[in-house]
């Protein structure tokens, strides 16, 4: 269909091309007298009332004028595309949500969950090198960490929404049955509807509130060569957050995050107009997003949670061990004492609360 | 048994909407709901038709496919119904169709679907037969009173069939040979699988 779509549209073009040389080449020679163009006898561009002329009782051009697509007809029902007779970009979605998007976007997700438990019974949880120093350094502001947690809570309800809706139907409903699945996806959907809007917020202020610390650095490279030193343990320098944390806060937050707000207020508010094939496309978008984004989530909560020690107690309590500091951001470290020495007036010590070993 | 079908011959609908009527008025139809919707190509030029669409109850259906919660069954006639128990608005089923078949009557604020409405072929739903809670959900099952859907019957030039798809197929293919033109079944390639391709109609419950 594509291939012979183009070669009409080749036809019609090389035909306009024609006339436009012929008409132009009129005034100079006006003498030679060309035969006028005719159209091809099953020429696409032939009207029913043309063709009808021709083969009475042939409909041919009428219902290719039907199949072509987003070609709207009259209906005197005022409904959002009630003169479409027939869509055949619905199939199109339906191959691929049922396909590529449920299967790799599956797999995926699973894979990647293996290979990170994998790893963590390969490598464990990364150690302090140093025995921690008791001392406590304020790395997260109270807003710092709701804006964090807000935005990841709200993630953690999307995502698991969001597989229920795309993945139940196999996983889930032939464990509990029709009438309780229903109820739950019921359940997920609004979730989802509801708790989207938050998600979309806080990603908003979690971006003003970040993304001064997370601009490229010149370290940023180097760390990102050495692959942060996951594999071999070396630490590698680096300032408040590293190029790790900076590609998750990049590409993440602020990209992925926006392909996913902007595609899910397209399909949460269908109230605007919007054809199906926007619809369509937005889902798409959104299924294709989200497992990538379920993906790299589950690499930055393993880093977070259970990959390396201290690491959850920072975001959780806002402070941090000096030794932690050291190892993990030593550029900031340094920042950090360095700022430290110049206000050390022996008061900012007394706010800092200090660590339960 | 019997596997429903609907046709519209192109060369006889003459718009007059009678079966969008006749399906509102049977199953009393949510306002703002159309099951079936008349569809007219070339409005007021040579070469006007005329197509009465809805859910043309497909062999494979997209919107039983896509169906995250999986509430929609094939009854024994080929008949495509869903369980609105079951459904939760999502709209999937909506993007799916080719035919425009699935409507929302809509329940909350900021378009929030409510629960999935569309043509059943006059069969009703999961519910008892003829059952007060049957035709609340989805209208009247005149299939179980041994009556045909109430859009063809009322059909004035006979243009909208109805039923078993063999007799349809019968009764169309005489007309064709009679006037010689209107060849064009539509809609049935995408609905019922291309003639002689040997797609039987999907059992219960098997889907892609």
């Amino acid at each position: 269909m594509p291939q012979s779509l183009f070669f009409r549209q080749a036809c019609v073009a090389l035909m306009l091309t024609a006339s436009a040389m012929w008409v132009g080449a009129q005034p100079a020679t006006p003498t030679a007298p060309s035969p006028a163009p005719v159209a091809a006898p099953d020429s696409a561009s032939t009207t029913q009332a043309q063709r009808q002329v021709e083969q009475p009782g042939n409909n041919a051009p009428t219902w290719r004028e039907v199949r072509k697509e987003g070609q709207t007809h009259y209906s005197s029902l005022p409904a959002r595309e009630s003169g479409v007779l027939i869509q055949s970009a619905g199939e199109t979605w339906r191959q691929l949500r049922n396909g590529p998007i449920t299967f790799y976007g599956g797999w995926l997700i699973v894979l990647v969950a293996a290979a990170i438990g994998a790893f963590y019974l390969w490598r464990g949880t990364m150690q302090l090198h140093e025995r921690p120093t008791g001392k406590l350094i304020a790395r997260f502001a109270l807003i710092e960490r709701w804006a964090h947690w807000s935005m990841a809570i709200s993630f953690c309800v999307l995502g698991v929404s969001g597989l229920v809706i795309l993945f139940g139907k196999h996983l889930l409903l032939p464990v509990i049955g029709h009438t309780l699945f229903a109820w739950l996806t019921f359940l997920m959907k609004n979730l989802h509807n509801f708790v989207g809007p938050l998600f979309i917020i806080s990603i908003v202020l979690f971006f003003i509130i970040y993304v001064r610390d997370n601009l490229p650095e010149k370290g940023d490279l180097q760390w990102l060569l050495k692959g942060g030193g996951m594999l071999n343990g070396e630490h590698v320098p680096s300032g408040r957050f590293n190029a790790g944390e900076k590609s998750w806060f990049w590409f993440g937050v602020v990209i992925l995050g926006a392909v996913m707000s902007a595609s899910g207020l397209v399909l949460l508010f269908p109230n605007f107009e919007q054809l199906r094939s926007t619809m369509q496309t937005a889902n798409v978008v959104h299924g294709i997003a989200a497992v990538v984004f379920i993906a790299m989530s589950l690499g930055h909560i393993y880093v977070g949670t259970i990959g390396m020690e201290g690491a959850y107690q920072g975001m959780r309590t806002g402070y941090v061990d000096a030794s932690w500091a050291k190892e993990h951001h030593a550029l900031w470290y340094e920042e950090m004492q360095t700022a430290q020495q110049k206000h050390t007036t022996g008061t900012t010590q007394t706010n800092v609360p200090q660590a339960q070993h | 048994m019997a596997r429903m079908k609907f046709l519209c011959d192109a060369e006889r609908c003459i718009e007059c909407n009678g079966c969008v009527t006749a399906c509102k008025q049977e199953h009393d139809v949510p306002w703002g709901v159309n099951r079936r919707r008349v569809v007219t190509i070339n409005d007021g030029v040579p070469g006007e038709r005329s197509i009465s669409v809805a859910c043309m109850h497909c062999s494979d259906a997209p919107c039983m496919a896509v169906c995250p919660v999986d509430c929609f069954y094939k009854t024994e006639d080929g008949v495509v119904l869903h369980d609105k128990d079951l459904c939760i608005g999502c709209g999937y089923c909506f993007y799916a169709c080719p035919f425009g078949a699935p409507q929302f009557p809509q329940a909350g604020a900021f378009g929030l679907r409510g629960k999935m409405d569309k043509c059943t072929f006059c069969a009703g739903g999961p519910e008892k037969d003829r059952s007060e809670e049957e035709f609340r959900k989805y209208g009247r099952n005149r299939l179980s009173e041994g009556k045909l859907p109430a859009c063809a019957e009322m059909c004035s030039t006979k243009a909208l069939l109805g039923g078993d798809g063999d007799v349809v197929a019968d009764i169309y293919r005489e007309r064709v040979l009679k006037r010689g033109k209107g060849a064009e079944v539509w809609g049935w390639g995408t609905a019922y699988g291309l003639p002689g391709g040997g797609q039987k109609p999907a059992a219960t419950g098997a889907k892609s």
